[in-house]
């Protein structure tokens, strides 16, 4: 026992240094973002004098994050409320009710798990650009729904294959229609599995670089992170704002991290587990 | 038939195809939007780009694609990937047996690792752009031990391991909770049985830890290997968009250049497809492993 101990001490030497190394790249760029240029040219290591919010606010509006942070925004929350919506509805049906070929249309469903965006982002390209959907939000939004619905319905119906079966004969007995048992018992039951599935979608969405790319090529329908990719080539030689545009990108998902974590963890998992 | 009656059996019907209006509009949207363009995308790669638009070309793609130095890299790099992968699941696993064995400060550990994860590639990229920059944070450390300056994103012989080193640091966060969450199944007896004997730790892992997750295991290098091959186009694209020399190329990114900049969807089509085909066989690789084992336990 003794002996346990004294090596987990040890372990725990060499993974402090790794939690320090994850974290510092972080608190760099941070610190590089409140410094001012003359500052981060004479010493970039140094912690900053003052706290030098002008990057930020530079990054923010003359650099036009503020623009695609909106434009982010947007089209993140309306995919996911989307995904949400249809993904529970799909789950419900799935899981719940019986009808014909509902095996076949669960296979459809999880198929297009196993089709990622890069086999498919030529022709789908084409598809959207019959459609006129290009470099529109609509477009975009419907990209993700596409993208991550198979993901949310895989997880909407494994959550509710869960729930008995008497919950909703009882719900009919009481009058519902099919679409009653949805809106009254469903959705209001499905809120955990809802929250930590809309969580992930979010992340997906807002993370996302290829879809964005291939979507929407004019500048000012850049979401937020293909507006960070652009900030490198435009000010490649003014990093304290480069960092700052960084740091804005980053902020909302280190938010939703430090309050959130355990159903982000918990969300991951839930694929390898009943898979 | 009264008017009233009529809205009943419209009701009616309405209600008895009731599971069908709940899972269309996903199923139209998968459809249209996911599996048509699979097939849109196999029937694309077999005609040809420009001049020749439109007109069967047979396998004048694939071959093309064949001798194209790029997507020779970038297949090589497909393989430098394999290679690593053990590391890339390695680590993590390590990692969680040490949280799980409630190393001290196990909870920082746990959410301080698992926190690059949520951040977009874009983001890591552009964070580690300072970070490795010539005269950035990593050489000035290791110039004070007398070693480097590396030229971590320039020189062609070291681009594509750092940008996988950046990928394994921004998703082990990621395997490790997977990893826990098969910890939590794991039988505690077993683990207090070899204390019991005596069993050191490296015994210990090899002889319980290993066995006991080996489900766990499967699915992390499943999705380690699918992650790879997948997610790493923010990297690629912030980091060293494919450069120096073309040796960070992977078929998505290739795929992107082809589509986006050289106007060769076709091509690009061609190589959607050949990426489809390694992914194929990396998931029914995925599914015999499970059904063996899990016809042995």
């Amino acid at each position: 026992m003794a002996g346990r101990h004294l090596g987990n001490r040890i372990v725990a030497v060499p993974m402090a240094v790794l939690a320090l190394a994850t974290i510092y790249p972080l608190m760099f760029t941070a610190n590089v973002a409140m410094k001012s240029r003359r500052e981060y040219i004479l010493d970039r290591f140094s912690l900053t004098s003052s706290l030098q919010w002008d990057n930020i606010v530079k990054a923010w509006s003359s650099v036009g994050m503020a623009r695609y942070f909106a434009n982010s925004l947007l089209v993140v929350s309306v995919s996911v409320a989307l995904l949400l919506l249809l993904g529970s509805m799909a789950g419900f049906a799935l899981s719940q009710l019986r009808f014909r070929g509902s095996k076949a249309l669960y296979l459809v469903c999880i198929a297009a798990l196993l089709i990622p965006f890069q086999v498919i982002m030529v022709p789908l390209a084409r598809v959207m650009a019959d459609a006129g959907l290009i470099d529109t939000y609509p477009g975009l939004i419907l990209a993700y729904v596409a993208q991550f619905l198979p993901f949310t319905i895989f997880l909407m119906t494994s959550y509710y294959k869960g729930i008995p079966a008497e919950i909703v004969d009882a719900a009919r007995i009481d009058g519902n229609t099919t679409y009653g048992v949805y809106l009254r018992i469903m959705l209001p039951m499905g809120v955990p599995a809802l929250l930590s599935v809309g969580i992930l979608d979010t992340l997906f969405c807002w993370n996302d670089v290829l879809i964005s790319l291939l979507m929407m090529p004019s500048a000012e329908n850049r979401t937020l992170m293909i507006g960070v990719t652009s900030l490198r080539g435009q000010y490649s030689d003014d990093i304290p704002t480069f960092a700052s545009g960084v740091l804005i990108a980053a902020i909302p998902v280190l938010m939703v991290y430090l309050f959130l974590q355990r159903q982000i963890a918990d969300g991951v998992t839930a694929g390898s587990t009943k898979g | 038939m009264g008017a009233g009656a009529r809205r009943a059996s419209l009701g009616a019907r309405f209600e008895r195809h009731a599971p069908y209006v709940l899972v269309a509009p996903a199923v139209l949207i998968i459809v249209a939007l996911r599996l048509w363009p699979l097939l849109l995308g196999v029937n694309f790669s077999f005609t040809g780009d420009g001049e020749r638009n439109g007109s069967a070309v047979g396998f004048d793609n694939y071959l093309e694609l064949l001798q194209d130095p790029l997507f020779q890299g970038s297949l090589r790099n497909v393989g430098l990937l394999v290679l690593l992968l053990p590391l890339a699941v390695a680590i993590p696993g390590m990692l969680a047996t040490f949280i799980y064995l409630r190393v001290p400060g196990h909870r920082v550990f746990r959410s301080v690792y698992f926190f690059p994860a949520v951040l977009s590639p874009v983001i890591v990229g552009a964070i580690f752009n300072l970070m490795l920059a010539f005269d950035g944070p990593l050489n000035a450390l290791l110039g004070t031990v007398g070693v480097g300056p590396v030229d971590w994103l320039g020189d062609p012989d070291v681009a594509m391991f750092t940008v996988v080193g950046v990928q394994i640091w921004a998703t082990f966060g990621m395997a490790l909770v997977v990893f826990l969450a098969g910890f939590a199944s794991l039988d505690a007896t077993l683990l207090d049985a070899a204390r019991v004997d005596g069993a050191s730790l490296a015994r210990t892992i090899w002889h319980v830890i290993i066995p006991s997750l080996s489900r766990t295991i499967q699915f992390v290098f499943v999705t380690t290997m699918i992650g790879m091959l997948t997610s790493m186009f923010g990297l690629l694209y912030v980091m060293t968009s494919g450069g120096p020399e073309g040796s960070t190329y992977l078929p998505e990114y290739y795929i992107w250049i082809q589509q986006g900049q050289m106007n060769r969807p076709a091509l690009a089509s061609a190589a959607s497809t050949v990426l489809f085909v390694i992914m194929l066989v990396v998931g029914l690789l995925q599914i015999s492993v499970l059904r063996r084992t899990g016809g042995r336990t």
